[in-house]
């Protein structure tokens, strides 16, 4: 076991190496960030000494992630918005409420779970196409919220499961209504999963690339990471530039990392604790 | 009371049109639209022709090399995570520290983490220059076929292990410490308390984070190999995804792309099916 203190200093010391090989890339883009070309082209690894903060104003204005922040912020927004709406309803009537067909629906869920976006983004692609939904923010929101919501009513069941059905009766006794019960008791006393699903739901989309390229390919309307893929090509003589896009397209994900890293565990491990 | 009776489908409605049109029904197109033609014979039925086509392609055969080396790759991939876990709760010093590094890689997109290792294994880059102060390399990580998918499989691993270390941490903390204290006190060395302890008594989580694991390398390395190496160098980083994508995106061939999102979609069902035959034993130990 760990007991002897040599033993347990010998474990740490690679685990020490492991954290700083984690962190050490996102140390190294953020100091070419800062460099101007020249500097980079000299040492790459020394520490910046003129601190060139004009990159990431440059990234910002003329390279347009400004432009693509903008719309990933639009798209994100509403999506998750959607999607905990839509998944807070079903999974109130499906832990909640009695009625025919609530079994083969939940079934029918777990089984979308199952269909990963790649098997059917062919199809979904002509579907949204025909419907004149391509390249278009509903039918971006559209794509995410039906990529995302399977998981989302699967967490938000096994997570009003555990409240009372007492509850629920006796706010009918008061006479609410089943839309009245929700709105006044499911949803608050939802809060908790539903901030930890919201954010595991941002994230899916903020970092997605592979949706986004396929319902809105034009250059208008880019989100940040499919103008992150565009960077590459462009700035690849202009490293620190690149760097600062980079950085600008991390930069929310790392908030949410700093201050919310406690919710995206309990939704991550919700998956794997509730059966 | 014909309001209160309709009110569950009301409230399950949004949700049901949603899954109906837009993940169950393409999903019944998609294995249609795998047997018709592209181009000229578009919309005429072709029987298996794209299916032949497909697995005559050296681009396909890749592919399908590639799922077969992530499946050998698995078991490091699980065990990476399970070792560090069994570390951070055994409390190595610093490890409330490590626990939180490690898993800030996880936040972010695929398409970041490649723009950065893009920088990071470059010929000139920083991993080369490491590798040169102590006589090794340089190494064309992303540029030698024989190298370049076990780089991309090593940055999705690095990008990822802190999600795999997140469920297992959440394992152990029901995992019964009274075991553990008999084994310390029985004088049991790490590696028998691991093997005769912890794994047994972690069953559930491990095959769960094997199939989550094996779902994540087949279905979230499309934002790698897209900014890395778009499917390069002559073919060899090409999966079954990325494939799809080159035969909708690029090729123009639907029906095509169509025929290998359904072998894919099998591929999926196989380790779906074994998800769920997890969960259910694992409903019945509860």
């Amino acid at each position: 076991m760990l007991g002897k203190r040599l033993i347990r200093w010998l474990v740490a010391v690679p685990m020490a190496l492991l954290a700083l090989a984690t962190i050490y890339p996102l140390v190294f883009t953020v100091n070419v960030a800062l460099k101007t070309r020249r500097e980079y082209v000299l040492d790459r690894f020394a520490l910046t000494t003129s601190l060139q903060w004009d990159n990431i104003v440059t990234a910002w204005t003329s390279v347009g992630m400004a432009r693509y922040f903008a719309n990933s912020l639009i798209v994100v927004t509403i999506s998750v918005v959607l999607l905990l709406l839509f998944g807070s309803m079903a999974g109130f009537a499906l832990s909640q409420l009695r009625f025919r067909g609530s079994k083969a629906l939940f079934l029918g869920c777990l089984a979308a779970l199952l269909i990963p976006f790649q098997v059917i983004m062919v199809p979904l692609a002509r579907v949204m196409a025909d419907s004149g939904l391509i390249d278009t923010y509903p039918g971006l929101i559209l794509a995410y919220v039906a990529q995302f919501l399977p998981f989302t009513i699967f967490l938000m069941t096994s997570y009003y499961k555990t409240i009372p059905a007492e509850i629920v009766d006796a706010a009918k006794i008061d006479g609410n209504t089943t839309y009245g019960v929700y709105r006044r008791i499911m949803l608050p006393m939802g809060t908790p999963a539903l901030l930890s699903v919201g954010i595991l739901n941002t994230l899916f989309c903020w970092n997605d690339v592979l949706i986004a390229l396929l319902m809105m390919p034009s250059a208008d309307h880019r989100t940040l990471m499919v103008g992150v893929t565009s960077l590459r090509g462009q700035y690849s003589a202009n490293i620190p530039t690149f760097a600062s896009g980079v950085l600008i397209a991390a930069v929310p994900m790392l908030m949410i990392y700093l201050f919310l890293q406690r919710q995206i565990a309990d939704g991550v491990t919700a998956g794997s604790t509730k059966g | 009371m014909r309001s209160e009776r309709l009110a569950p489908y009301v409230l399950v409605a949004p949700a049901l049109l949603i899954i109906v049109v837009l993940r169950l029904w393409p999903l019944l197109l998609g294995v249609n639209f795998s047997f018709t033609g592209d181009g000229e014979r578009n919309g005429t039925m072709v029987g298996l022709d794209n299916y032949l086509e497909m697995f005559q392609d050296a681009t396909f055969q890749s592919a399908l090399r590639n799922v077969g080396l992530l499946v050998l790759l698995l078991p490091v991939a699980v065990a990476i995570p399970g070792l560090l876990a069994t570390f951070i709760y055994l409390r190595v010093p610093g490890h409330r520290v490590f626990r939180s590094v490690y898993f800030f890689p996880a936040v972010l997109s695929p398409v970041i983490v490649g723009a950065i290792f893009n920088l990071m294994l470059a010929f000139d880059g920083p991993l080369n220059t490491v590798l040169a102060t102590v006589g090794l390399g340089p190494v064309d990580w992303l540029g030698d076929p024989g190298v370049a998918m076990f780089a991309v499989v090593g940055v999705h691993v690095w990008a990822t292990f802190g999600m795999a270390l997140v469920v297992f941490l959440a394992g152990f903390a029901t995992l019964d410490s009274a075991l553990l204290d008999a084994a310390r006190m029985d004088g049991a060395s790490l590696p028998q308390t691991i093997w005769h302890v912890i794994i047994p008594g972690l069953t559930r989580t491990i095959q769960f984070v094997f199939v989550t694991t094996m779902i994540g390398m087949l279905t979230s390395m499309f934002g790698l190999l897209y900014v890395m190496t778009s499917g390069g160098p002559e073919g060899s980083t090409y999966l079954p995804e990325y494939y799809v994508w080159i035969q909708q995106g690029q090729m123009n061939r639907p029906a095509l792309a169509s025929a290998a999102s359904t072998v894919l979609f099998l591929i999926m069902l196989v380790v779906g099916l074994l998800q769920i035959s997890v969960l259910r034993r694992a409903g019945r130990e509860d």
